[in-house]
């Protein structure tokens, strides 16, 4: 987590309530939840489905209106069409326009960040190279792969280099080698100061980069906190050490059992799948025509 | 703004040519426009051929584009919605009415396309009907003159109604030969319908005649059209037989004999051969006919013979008559997006068609809201109003007042008379229905937008 402590996103008592067709109240989404967002954090938003994590977040880019209750994003309303030009979103599904091309799209939506000149081209240019779409830049967005249109939302997001950047599922459909790219970059970017509000499913990615957490059911956030402090079991130890001979571990272990009166457990360390994928993944030359 | 506007009118623009709809659009215009005149049979005279290109084609480009215009205005806006392609739009700094004008704004750049295409299509059609007929150059020459330009339509000169009368009224009331409750005005008023009545009702052998007076400056040398129309008292419309002298002060009068029949628009062509200077005409109307039984009605109120005269090239008058096409695009463009804004696209169209329909019955509106009267029974006596009847009544009036503009300002009927469409007809096209018809529609449209929740 960086060092400053800035307010970014605060949310007191916000809810919303869906109507129907004749205004009488049909869904609490989101029910009087209470959230603080610190620059050059990054948090993230869990919860299973229908549990108000999209809800929130189109409070927050100012696509809802919330029923009660407060809600500032970078000190202000978040219909402010000024604090816009300060956030990136990226959504779950690419929603882009699929006869344009990847530079295309970009042009269009740094046009709407005001962006002209040599200023949007080389923003434009180097977001293309760093979501690694530059063979495909050329190309209408309605023949390219789940993950390719997802690297063009990604860049989407970015072209303003935003103080707050939220993203909804940012890594599906994303091979475990981008995945890893992505989740590099939040993390350098929350280096740099900017604030990120992550929703996802992917648990592994979130306990990943997220600094802090919050868990929404039915509306109402169950658990909130800081990674490290809600992983963490203060009943339980773990030792690491290389593998040492096997009369040292007996006699080790011997000790423990004498002095705690528990026989502790003893396992090999293991790796994540996604760890030995990219090794694989990136031993092999890839295959070029 | 400008940059983000013109930002989301280039996307508007770029998806109609790369979904093809600009493509199939332009297949279909062109389609028409040269396939119309094909299909369509005329009297087989070229002036009838001339009068289908520039009346049929004209209606067909404006029917054409103001559909497919309603169409892709509604769902500019709802079906960037429906397909949430509009959650990443909304999200970047710009306002909603931008996004609004955007739309507007690309819509129209492909109207002011497709219809600067259409103008030089019919124009090119027009000029090529008659070049290649095989008529005689003077009558190939004289259909240009009548269709391929602008003509201002002068009213003949008429006497003091009101002072002839007045003198007449006075003698009726000195001789006491009118009812006591007549007013001195309704008596007056009698007394001019009742020489209007004489001046033109021609029995067999008669006669009657016109003056024009030309405005100075002018532009001359060109063929000066007589246009007219009779009724008869008969039922039967047997042709009638006459003939025109038409005279100026300078030189001789020319006769010219024609046979016409009732009921039916007449055009004498009149080579443009007075001296400079005279801008008096007169033309005589003198039956033949001596023994023919009918009386001829040779105009209602409304309905004078009018002398045709040159104002200006017909390729000026189209572009004035697309103007007035464009405003009524424009208008709308904005009631579809402003309709989009709200509902979804099929819901869209639907309560647009509607209104479009509302307004097309402008006409049953307009002899509601003047007349009073909803229908007429066939039978019996007719039934007193109720306050239901007056409060719909009411919304007759209003309606009538709103619709009045939209369908006046028509340029189809006076394009394909070769009458003028004058730079003033045109703007007020433009500030009526571009300018306030479609603000009014726009700021209803951006305040639905405004509040409009994208989740």
């Amino acid at each position: 987590m960086g060092e400053h402590n800035e307010l970014v996103i605060e949310a007191r008592k916000l809810t919303k309530v869906f109507r129907d067709f004749w205004h009488r109240p049909k869904v609490r989404a989101v029910n009087g939840i209470d959230l603080e967002i610190r620059q050059g954090e990054i948090f993230g938003l869990l919860g299973p489905n229908g549990s108000g994590k999209s809800t929130t977040i189109k409070m927050i880019l100012g696509l809802l209106h919330p029923t009660s209750g407060h809600l500032s994003v970078l000190g202000k309303s978040p219909r402010d069409v000024a604090v816009k030009s300060k956030i990136g979103f990226m959504p779950e599904e690419s929603y882009l326009y699929k006869y344009l091309t990847a530079v295309e799209i970009l042009n269009f939506y740094a046009n709407l960040y005001g962006l002209s000149g040599k200023d949007k081209a080389n923003r434009v240019e180097n977001l293309i190279t760093q979501v690694g779409l530059n063979a495909a830049k050329n190309r209408p967005i309605g023949e390219f792969s789940k993950g390719m249109a997802r690297r063009v939302g990604l860049a989407q997001c970015l072209l303003n280099d935003p103080d707050l950047i939220l993203l909804d599922e940012p890594t599906s459909g994303l091979d475990p080698i981008a995945c890893r790219e992505v989740k590099d970059l939040l993390l350098s970017l929350a280096k740099r100061g900017k604030s990120i509000l992550i929703c996802s499913h992917h648990l592994a990615d979130m306990q990943d980069i997220c600094d802090r957490v919050a868990i929404l059911l039915n509306g109402d956030i169950c658990t909130q906190g800081s990674v490290k402090d809600l992983l963490v079991n203060p009943d339980t130890l773990r030792f690491s050490l290389q593998s040492p001979p096997r009369e040292t571990l007996s006699a080790i272990l011997d000790y423990i059992e004498r002095e705690t009166g528990q026989r502790p457990l003893v396992d090999h360390a293991g790796r994540t799948l996604e760890s030995v994928f990219i090794e694989t993944v990136k031993r092999r030359p890839a295959v070029t025509s | 703004m400008m940059l983000r506007t013109i930002a989301i009118a280039w996307l508007t623009i770029r998806e109609a040519v790369r979904s093809r709809l600009l493509l199939s659009l332009t297949a279909l215009l062109v389609g028409g426009l040269f396939g119309l005149p094909l299909l369509i049979a005329g009297d087989n005279t070229l002036e009838g051929q001339i009068q289908v290109i520039l009346s049929y084609t004209t209606t067909f480009a404006t029917t054409l584009l103001s559909i497919t215009t309603l169409l892709t205005a509604c769902g500019g806006l709802s079906s960037d919605i429906q397909d949430r392609r509009l959650y990443l739009v909304v999200t970047k700094p710009l306002h909603r009415y931008e996004l609004w004008l955007g739309k507007w704004l690309g819509i129209m750049a492909l109207n002011v396309a497709l219809l600067t295409l259409s103008g030089f299509i019919i124009s090119a059609m027009a000029r090529h009907a008659i070049q290649a007929s095989s008529d005689s150059i003077q009558h190939k020459r004289q259909v240009s003159e009548q269709f391929l330009l602008a003509r201002e339509a002068l009213r003949p000169l008429t006497p003091d109604w009101s002072q002839i009368a007045e003198e007449a009224t006075q003698r009726l009331i000195k001789s006491g030969r009118v009812p006591d409750h007549m007013t001195p005005q309704a008596i007056q008023q009698k007394v001019i319908e009742e020489m209007k009545i004489q001046r033109f009702t021609i029995p067999p052998g008669g006669g009657v005649q016109f003056s024009f007076e030309r405005p100075e400056g002018g532009p001359t040398g060109h063929a000066l059209i007589l246009s007219y129309k009779f009724d008869s008292t008969r039922p039967e419309r047997s042709p009638v037989a006459a003939q025109w002298t038409i005279s100026n002060a300078s030189g001789p009068p020319e006769q010219v004999a024609v046979t016409n029949y009732p009921g039916i628009p007449a055009n004498l062509v009149l080579e443009d051969n007075f001296s400079p200077g005279t801008n008096k005409i007169t033309v005589a109307y003198q039956r033949l006919d001596s023994h023919s039984q009918a009386t001829l009605i040779f105009a209602d109120k409304t309905q004078e013979p009018e002398l045709l005269i040159t104002y200006g090239s017909f390729e000026m008058n189209l572009i004035r008559g697309l103007i007035i096409v464009l405003a009524r695009l424009a208008f709308l463009t904005a009631l579809g997006l402003s309709a989009g804004c709200l509902l979804s696209t099929p819901v869209a169209v639907f309560v647009a068609f509607f209104i479009i329909i509302l307004i097309a019955s402008a006409g049953y509106v307009e002899s509601v809201a003047t007349s009073g009267v909803f229908y007429i029974p066939h039978e019996g006596p007719s039934l007193e109003q109720t306050r239901l009847d007056r409060v719909v009544l009411h919304l007759f009036q209003f309606f009538n007042v709103v619709t009045h503009p939209l369908t006046e300002l028509d340029a189809n009927p006076l394009l394909s008379t070769g009458r003028v469409i004058r730079w003033q007809l045109a703007l007020r096209a433009l500030g009526l229905l571009a300018g306030l018809y479609g603000a009014i529609t726009a700021f209803v449209g951006i305040m639905l937008f405004n509040r409009r929740e994208l989740g």
